[in-house]
């Protein structure tokens, strides 16, 4: 059918099937900023203006629209010109990876038509139906009051990085928060960190205006024409065998262009973990197995001309199963008798796979029954963390087709480039160097695409077709066939003395990593690191056993085994707290780890070199100051006010408040390398290009501010590039918070260099000794004030005098991964005779150093933050006794949304780290590890009720409740 | 995809449409067109009816069944807790495209806005040839099927009376584990409905709770969510006013 409608003003008519929604239509169209964020309405990346209404794309149909007038982001673009609401999203520092960017200016746009002055509530309710997994809304909401604001002719104040005063050692009052606005960053300066002219300021994200105009930025945006579609058909069993696959009449039908599954597709075995070589073992997956071990594992592949044909060709696949006794429970994989689920010959590299054990992790400094045996009291306490998914808005999607040179191309979603190309070389059966992986703008990706999830089904297709083949993953597949986080049964025994000091500690975990190794290994040594190196304890013991179940597959998830240990850590150390009478900061303060401390179990734990006999030590701690600028933030005198505590008006309601400490890493010592290239162009602007991979951190600006920083130019001056394996240096990828510490270092090296030979030039023209010439504000100076631009030293050598392209490129690996630290607080409201637990405020202060970009930082923290709230108190996978996963569906799952969200504050704590580029730390992953257990101990301080199993659901709550 | 799509023009054309077998009706489409593989059939798109609009009519409200959910949430004749329904049924953009016709068809066995509803009395105008029958909700709820070969045309509550609503969910804005909405008419008498205690919203009589035997999911076992229909009927009650009371 044709249908007959206006978009951004312009009539169009659209052929369409009656069938399609809006969405499909509009991006044939190339309306490239309506995005697919699920089928069913719920993310609202497809949000568009019907008639001025913001109304989801996904489930409107074409049809539905005709006669109608449409709006789209797009509509706003005038060149050279940013609307007030592109701007106020820009300015605010609201955008991340900007994925669902233009569906947030449309919101805002209906609403500021209908409504000039918006209250908060009205504008987090125009928000409502569009999920970020990334912001935690708080700039986007205030992006939109001052949008709303200047189009109203008022100009709002400019956003400015407030210096909190710092508190360690100052009993003076302040005033320095008095009138903050909420999306101001928050600093505490540190006298060690000398001033800086680019680095450490609220600079403008370099991918910003793009993703606000809705510009094709990510992998679906690319328009390749005679594109195929693929389809994956997925295990409907837990466990089974395959005994046939009967595909002729899938192939029989029209349209189909190749169906795959192991009987057609070589088996190589891999680990799909996105890792440094060599790969940590078990490679225990093939592309396609004769046995499935998960609902959702892979069966078969197609690739057919349309979509609806590839789900009919998936649907007339014939396959006989043997089903076999599944396990889901990690306890109860390991006992004898338990169904193996590797059996194959040849698996090897699991420590005893005929338990399930993939891996057996133990480390221990001395003998800790000695210490708890003269410890004054000894604790022990065993918790559950559950399985829960990352949900980037953009599913995984991956692109291959053959270029012009007959290589292998992959546009992919992916947060490791370089190691998917080289885990994907021997998959297919062709060299390194005839695969070329493109990363293009990434809509989040949490550790999630840390994996070679989809590349080598995309690259068969293409190998067996010719032809490129697309697959993206549906909101459905992506919750349970993509990764998720382990869950985890630890148990904490810890011995201390009678002044409350740490005498033993040890560590016992049974980890559940699903039906597939990839991480299993890594992520359970990061919960061993932070479960025993955040406080000192003289012996330590940590024991690991990791199974094997036929749950979908655990991965990377931002925090990496440390939300699973600082959950149980931070309960039991205030269990602890409460058993010996002590104020649960003080006690820990007795405890946790301080500058110079050895951090002395990490070389058993993969953290540098056990054979050494080194030592890490700690360099930089800002935690004390983290924790006194936290408890001020939320007020945690409070804790002593009785009718605060329990609200006369409502008698069902207690209040409570929590804290949790969290010591992360800062990279993977000696393992994580980045490299980094810049030169100079004609105009003394830079190009840099880095394997770094921006997911939507801001890691891209923050490498561009380090760069401008050393050559004297602004962040606009540096056009960053990342990544492309073709084109840019070697990166391990956005993983392990290493993006800024390692990456960041590479680019300062290589822009060192360039300096000193853009001072060579410098001197040359102004004749002068390179030892008198500075750079700043894009020129050269000499020490008498004369000055040369940075244009004129490019023209000069490029073109006029002893010509030479003025670049270098530097790459680094750290010896040390110095810990950022924080300190998070929770403010709940328990309702006693339901268990409904609403969580009414969170802050983090963190200590990441020097914050290269405090906008950026700050957006790290509170988004962060509420991924790990949603961790603790609503986000699950839920299974039937069947293994199939009963709520993969937002809302089901629930994630939280703008209209419902607690008041979120981020502080940032400098520290000068000497290790780091400019005395930065790490920053990305750390604020997931201490929401879950502060308002776990929010609600233990509330009610008296302590749980040692997440989330906090209503029932669970109330169960514990009714135990008291 | 044999999907056709007709957007009829007058009610009855509508109706001849409806009365086919694999008719499907589209309200806003947010129900239909979420389902997975979106099966073929003959879509009737009732958005070219004049159905839509909110009126006071005597002391009855009615509701026109293309009424998208945001136009609920914004009247001023709506009823307060009946709007805050609307707004908790769905986040904006499905609300502006959502229609209170298409929340009664695809009956949501959770649904806030139909909980309210029920507890309002409200009653369902369903059009046939020829013929408008009024039913109560709880028909409806109870057997969708009086539904089949008919078009919703609007649904009618009483004004007046006092109304509250008490849910428990995981989170603010979530669908409530279980919610109760009470409605107390001018003359005092209370209509109790509770969601999540059985197949589909049902009306309770306080005094028997005990008879239910709510089903379980992952989010509330059978007897955790006897308990909170305990506790958020006490609380509804509480709220409007005993009935005997008025």
């Amino acid at each position: 059918m044709t249908i007959q409608l206006t978009i951004n003003g312009t009539p169009r008519a659209l052929a369409c099937e009656p069938h399609e929604s809006l969405r499909a239509v509009l991006r044939r169209a190339g309306f490239y900023s309506v995005r697919y964020g699920s089928d069913t309405g719920e993310t609202g990346a497809a949000a568009v203006l019907v008639d001025g209404r913001l109304v989801s794309a996904d489930v409107m149909l074409a049809a539905q629209a005709d006669g109608h007038a449409i709006e789209t982001v797009e509509g706003l673009t005038v060149p050279g010109e940013m609307h007030p609401i592109q701007q106020a999203f820009i300015d605010a520092g609201a955008i991340q990876s900007g994925y669902s960017t233009p569906a947030m200016v449309l919101a805002a746009k209906a609403l500021i038509e209908k409504t000039a002055n918006p209250t908060e509530a009205e504008i987090r309710d125009a928000l409502s139906g569009i999920l970020d997994r990334e912001t935690g809304y708080l700039r986007p909401v205030h992006a939109v009051l001052r949008a709303a604001a200047t189009m109203r002719g008022e100009e709002p104040d400019p956003i400015r990085v407030a210096h909190l005063d710092r508190l360690v050692g100052s009993d003076a009052p302040h005033h320095d928060r008095d009138g903050l606005s909420p999306i101001a960053p928050r600093v505490v300066l540190s006298e060690d960190v000398p001033v800086s002219r680019v680095v450490g300021h609220a600079e403008t994200k370099t991918d910003a205006v793009k993703l606000a105009k809705g510009n094709p930025a990510f992998t679906d945006d690319r328009d390749l024409s005679g594109t195929l579609i693929a389809k994956v058909l997925y295990s409907p069993h837990a466990h089974a065998r395959i005994v046939s696959i009967d595909d002729s009449a899938a192939r029989a039908l029209p349209g189909v262009r190749a169906v795959l599954h192991h009987g057609n597709v070589p088996r190589v075995r891999y680990a799909s973990g996105g890792q440094s070589y060599p790969n940590p073992l078990p490679y225990d997956q093939v592309s396609f197995d004769d046995k499935v071990r998960y609902v959702g594992d892979r069966v078969a592949a197609v690739a057919a001309d349309t979509e609806e044909i590839a789900r009919a060709a998936i649907d007339l696949i014939d396959v006989t199963y043997e089903l076999l006794p599944a396990v889901f429970d990690e306890n109860d994989a390991i006992v004898d008798g338990a169904p193996v689920i590797h059996d194959e010959p040849g698996m090897e590299g699991a420590h005893d796979a005929g338990h399930n054990i993939v891996h057996h992790i133990q480390a221990q400094t001395g003998d800790v029954e000695a210490g708890f045996a003269t410890a004054d009291r000894v604790f022990e306490q065993t918790l559950r963390v559950h399985q829960v998914q990352q949900t980037p808005i953009e599913p995984h999607i991956a692109i291959a087709r053959w270029d012009s040179d007959d290589r292998l191309e992959i546009i992919s979603s992916t947060q490791v480039p370089f190691h998917v190309r080289r885990m994907l070389a021997p998959l297919v059966g062709l060299p390194v160097r005839q695969i070329r992986i493109i990363k293009p703008r990434i809509g989040g990706g949490f550790g999630a695409k840390q994996e070679m999830l989809i590349e080598d089904i995309v690259a068969h297709l293409t190998i067996a077709t010719g032809r490129p083949v697309r697959l993206e993953l549906t909101r459905e597949e992506e919750f349970i066939s993509s990764r998720t986080r382990h869950p985890q049964t630890i148990t904490f025994r810890t011995g201390i003395d009678a002044e409350g000091r740490l005498t033993a500690q040890e560590m016992r975990i049974v980890a559940n990593t699903g039906a597939y190794g990839t991480h299993g290994l890594t992520v359970q040594m990061v919960s061993g690191m932070r479960g025993l190196s955040s406080y000192n304890s003289p012996l330590k013991r940590f024991d690991c056993k990791v199974a094997y179940t036929n749950l979908p597959v655990p991965g990377a998830y931002r925090g990496y085994g440390a939300p699973q240990a600082l959950f149980a850590l931070e309960s039991h150390m205030e269990d602890i707290a409460a058993a010996i009478g002590m104020d649960a900061i003080e006690f820990r303060r007795r405890n946790w780890t301080k500058v110079g401390d050895p951090i002395d179990i990490a070389p058993q734990l993969g953290e540098g070199d056990p054979g050494a006999g080194t030592v890490p030590i700690i360099t930089s701690s800002g935690l004390e100051e983290a924790v006194l600028q936290g408890q001020r933030a939320i007020g945690w005198q409070r804790r002593d006010d009785a009718a605060w505590r329990q609200p006369a008006d409502r008698p069902h309601v207690r209040r409570g408040l929590g804290f949790a400490m969290a010591m992360h890493g800062t990279a993977i010592p000696g393992l994580d390398m980045g490299g980094a290239s810049l030169k100079i162009n004609d105009d003394g602007s830079f190009n840099l290009l880095v394997g770094a991979t921006d997911l939507g951190t801001g890691s891209d600006t923050v490498l561009a501010q380090i760069a401008a920083e050393v050559v004297g130019v602004g962040t606009e001056d540096i056009l960053v590039y990342s990544s492309d394996t073709d084109l840019t240096p070697f990166d391990t990828g956005a993983y392990a918070s290493s993006t800024t510490y390692i990456s960041g270092t590479a680019v300062k090296r290589a822009a060192e260099q360039v300096r000193s030979q853009v001072i060579d030039r410098a001197a040359l023209l102004l004749g002068v000794d390179v030892g008198s010439v500075d750079l700043h504000d894009r020129a050269a100076w000499s020490t008498d004030g004369r000055s040369v631009t940075l244009g004129e030293i490019a023209l000069s050598t490029l073109h006029q005098k002893g010509q030479h392209q003025i670049m270098a490129t530097a790459s680094y690996v750290s010896p040390d991964s110095p810990p950022p630290y924080a300190a998070q607080f929770a403010e709940v409201e328990v309702d006693v005779e339901t268990g409904q637990v609403t969580v009414m405020q969170l802050v983090m202060a963190v200590d990441c150093g020097v914050p290269i970009n405090p906008v950026t930082a700050s957006g790290q923290v509170e988004g962060g933050m509420v991924q790990a709230l949603g961790y603790g108190q609503c986000e699950e996978m839920a299974y039937d006794a069947d293994g199939r996963m009963v709520n993969a569906a937002f809302g089901p799952y629930k994630i939280y949304r703008a209209d419902e969200m607690p008041r979120l504050e981020a502080i940032l704590v400098q520290t000068m780290e000497a290790s780091g580029p400019f005395g930065a730390k790490a920053i990305a992953e750390i604020p997931l590890d201490g929401a879950a257990p502060a308002i776990r101990n929010a609600i233990a301080d509330a009610t008296g009720a302590r749980i040692n199993t997440i989330p906090f659901t209503p029932e669970r709550v109330w169960r514990a409740l009714q135990a008291l | 995809m044999n999907t056709k799509y007709h957007r009829p023009r007058t009610l009855d054309a509508a109706l001849a449409l409806a009365a086919g077998a694999d008719a499907v009706i589209l309200g806003g489409g947010t129900t239909v067109n979420a389902r997975p593989g979106r099966p073929p059939g003959v879509l009737v798109d009732l958005q070219a009816l004049d159905l839509a609009g909110i009126e006071m009519d005597g002391g009855t409200i009615r509701l026109g069944a293309t009424t998208c959910l945001q136009e609920v949430v914004d009247s001023g004749l709506v009823p307060e807790v009946l709007r805050d329904l609307a707004r908790l049924e769905a986040p904006g953009t499905i609300r502006n495209a959502a229609t209170i016709g298409g929340t009664i068809g695809a009956a949501d066995p959770e649904s806030p806005l139909l909980t309210g509803l029920l507890a309002f009395g409200a009653r369902v105008s369903v059009a046939r040839a020829g013929s408008i029958t009024d039913r109560p909700l709880e028909e409806v709820l109870a057997d969708p099927g009086v539904l089949r070969g008919g078009v919703i045309t609007s649904v009618a509550i009483p004004a007046g009376g006092r109304a509250a609503s008490h849910g428990t969910a995981r989170t603010p804005m979530d669908r409530p584990i279980v919610m109760a909405v009470a409605h107390r008419d001018a003359g005092g008498a209370i209509r109790m409905a509770v969601s999540g205690v059985a197949p589909h919203p049902v009306l309770v009589d306080p005094g028997r709770l005990a008879e239910l035997d709510p089903p379980a999911d992952f989010r509330g076992s059978s007897s955790y969510r006897a308990h909170l229909a305990e506790v958020l009927t006490a609380r509804a009650l509480a709220t409007v006013g005993r009935g005997d009371r008025a």
